[in-house]
């Protein structure tokens, strides 16, 4: 395990040593980065996620403590290892830096298996790339008010699931569910805390008129909603 | 050693404006003027408002002022008038007049340091043809200045975020990178010639830039400052009813800025740029990721963003590069309104 402790250290620096921590850590070790301020914290899992790399954060007296894991980008190659392109520009390091991880999500533990434990109850799930598609604001046809309560009890338990869907994309009436007075907000916003792609068809939201009352979510047109429905290895349509 | 003013901003080399969305949200409740007299108000997000005085003379009104962000007095205040006043030029418009807004401690750090930034901040302005008559101190830690700024235009030659036409050009007059390589010195990354090179840009007026724009016609531009140059270009969209396509590989990046990025020197004001324009931008697959970071990197006294005729594009471009902006370069296009304002490539 390699440890990046950024306290006391001021933007961007803890967001420089946690690009430094990846790019030393050894194949398939975690990165865990000490995190004091919430500016901070919110960079480092901005640019973990853009870069796709999987962690999880805990909080920890007056710290954050995240731990990065791994790559999204593992289920696209069959190698027991794979490369995550990050091009690194410093002088004094001209060449490419690996990120190497193993496609087996399988840690071998070593050393206090306590302090492992976080990573081997990561299910082989963890890998998969789950998209939900939304495309109404109502669960199933038939009942419409028993349509919508269906719809606000599959969100309740969407935010259990565990490891997080990678994406949610609302089109057509499911929009609607991410407005401002939607009775499942919350659980989408908690879902955009967990990592999870929070997408809006953006022709659906002209259509209907509501740019103005969606808190949540990237606005998404139809080549990105297809793009994600492709590379999805499974897709939920409730 | 002289005093370093860096050490009374403890933010680094975070950016000081309020988060872009939420000072839309502060400011979505203000009443509106109905003057018909005023010509440009907050409504397009534009750099300055605008007054028409009679038919063929309209004031043009701004301020900006902001923490140190170097640690000499003396340049501080030569880029802090740099930057307000390039809200006049930006708008096509001749600065004029300027009073200095100061806040200064009267105790915690040396008092010789408060005329020095004046006195940058009086010989910028006497480089623009600016008289500064008179100002307002306020004591404050960390020290801030800048000045609010009186600038004439023809009302019928107005420049602003509404006037880019589908089928123009984007031309950028100034290489961007000034937040990543401040945070970075701040830091002790940054080389003394990247840190020198971005000064320069700071420094230079966009006096040129603006006459060039009046030589040829434009209609429309915007500064390039703390929204970065994807915040601004989507302001420029929205209010120009377009779609802008920016070619991230076209835009002049000052020394060090691709390293640094790539280091993960990324200042926090680009994540939060990021976020404020990212709902309304499309980033092709393909673009770098540094790109994209510093496609949202804050810039301080920024060039301008042009809003030119394709055909009018090449003859600018020499002037400009003739006029002492040799990194001026077309770094994108403006399109017919599509599902997004803003498509970063």
């Amino acid at each position: 395990m390699k440890i990046v402790d950024t306290r006391g250290l001021v933007c961007p620096a803890p967001l420089i040593k946690t690009r430094q921590g990846l790019t030393e850590a050894g194949a398939d070790e975690p990165v865990q980065i000490i995190i004091d301020n919430p500016t901070s914290l919110s960079n480092v899992k901005r640019y973990l996620t853009d870069n796709k790399l999987r962690f999880s954060v805990a909080e920890e007296g007056a710290v954050n403590i995240v731990t990065v894991t791994g790559s999204d980008e593992v289920k696209v190659k069959a190698e027991n290892e794979v490369e995550v392109k990050a091009e690194n520009g410093a002088e004094e390091n001209e060449a490419k830096v690996k990120i190497k991880v193993k496609a087996e999500n399988k840690y071998e533990l070593k050393g206090n298996p306590e302090e492992w434990c976080s990573l081997s109850q990561i299910p082989e799930q963890t890998r998969r790339n789950t998209v939900i598609a939304i495309t109404s604001d109502r669960m199933g046809s038939g009942d419409d008010e028993l349509g919508t309560k269906l719809m606000i009890s599959f969100f309740r338990t969407l935010v259990l699931l565990e490891p997080p869907p990678a994406s949610v994309v609302f089109y057509n009436t499911g929009v609607k569910l991410a407005l401002d007075d939607s009775p499942v907000l919350d659980h989408i916003t908690e879902l955009k805390e967990k990592g999870t792609g929070i997408y809006l068809c953006t022709t659906c939201i002209n259509h209907f008129g509501i740019k103005d009352r969606l808190p949540v979510g990237s606005f998404s047109d139809m080549y990105q909603i297809l793009n994600l429905l492709k590379d999805a290895d499974h897709i939920i349509r409730p | 050693m002289a005093f370093d003013l860096l050490t009374t901003v403890e933010t680094g080399g975070c950016s000081s404006k309020i988060p872009p969305r939420l000072l839309e949200e502060l400011l979505s409740g203000l009443p509106l003027s109905a003057d018909p007299k005023i010509l440009v108000d907050i409504t397009t997000h534009d750099d300055a408002g605008v007054y028409k005085i009679s038919d063929d003379l309209a004031l043009v009104l701004t301020t900006d002022f902001f923490p140190p962000l170097v640690s000499d007095g003396y340049e501080f205040g030569q880029i802090a008038a740099t930057n307000s006043i390039s809200d006049v030029y930006a708008m096509g418009g001749t600065p004029l007049l300027a009073m200095n807004i100061m806040m200064f401690p009267s105790t915690r750090i040396p008092l010789e340091v408060y005329p020095e930034i004046l006195r940058g901040g009086y010989d910028k302005a006497k480089e623009a043809g600016v008289s500064i008559i008179g100002g307002h101190s306020i004591d404050d830690y960390p020290p801030k200045y800048g000045l609010a700024v009186i600038g004439t235009v023809h009302p019928e030659k107005i420049i602003t975020n509404t006037g880019a036409k589908a089928g123009d050009v984007l031309i950028l007059t100034k290489p961007i990178g000034t937040g990543i390589i401040l945070a970075a010195h701040r830091l002790g990354l940054a080389s003394s010639q990247q840190l020198e090179e971005v000064k320069t840009h700071m420094k230079r007026l966009n006096n040129d830039g603006a006459r060039l724009m009046q030589k040829y016609g434009v209609t429309g531009a915007t500064d390039i400052t703390g929204f970065g140059l994807a915040g601004h270009a989507l302001k420029m969209a929205r209010g120009s009813g377009v779609t802008i396509r920016l070619d991230m590989k076209r835009v002049p990046l000052a020394e060090g800025t691709y390293d640094l990025a790539g280091m993960a020197c990324i200042p926090g004001a680009a994540f939060r740029n990021l976020e404020y324009v990212e709902r309304e931008a499309r980033f092709d697959e393909t673009l770098d990721y540094n790109l994209k970071m510093i496609a949202h990197d804050a810039q301080t006294s920024g060039g301008l963003l042009i809003s030119v005729a394709e055909a009018k594009a090449d003859r600018l471009l020499a002037d400009l590069h003739a006029a002492r902006h040799p990194e001026a370069a077309v770094i994108g296009t403006v399109e017919p309104k599509q599902d997004f304002s803003l498509i970063i490539g």
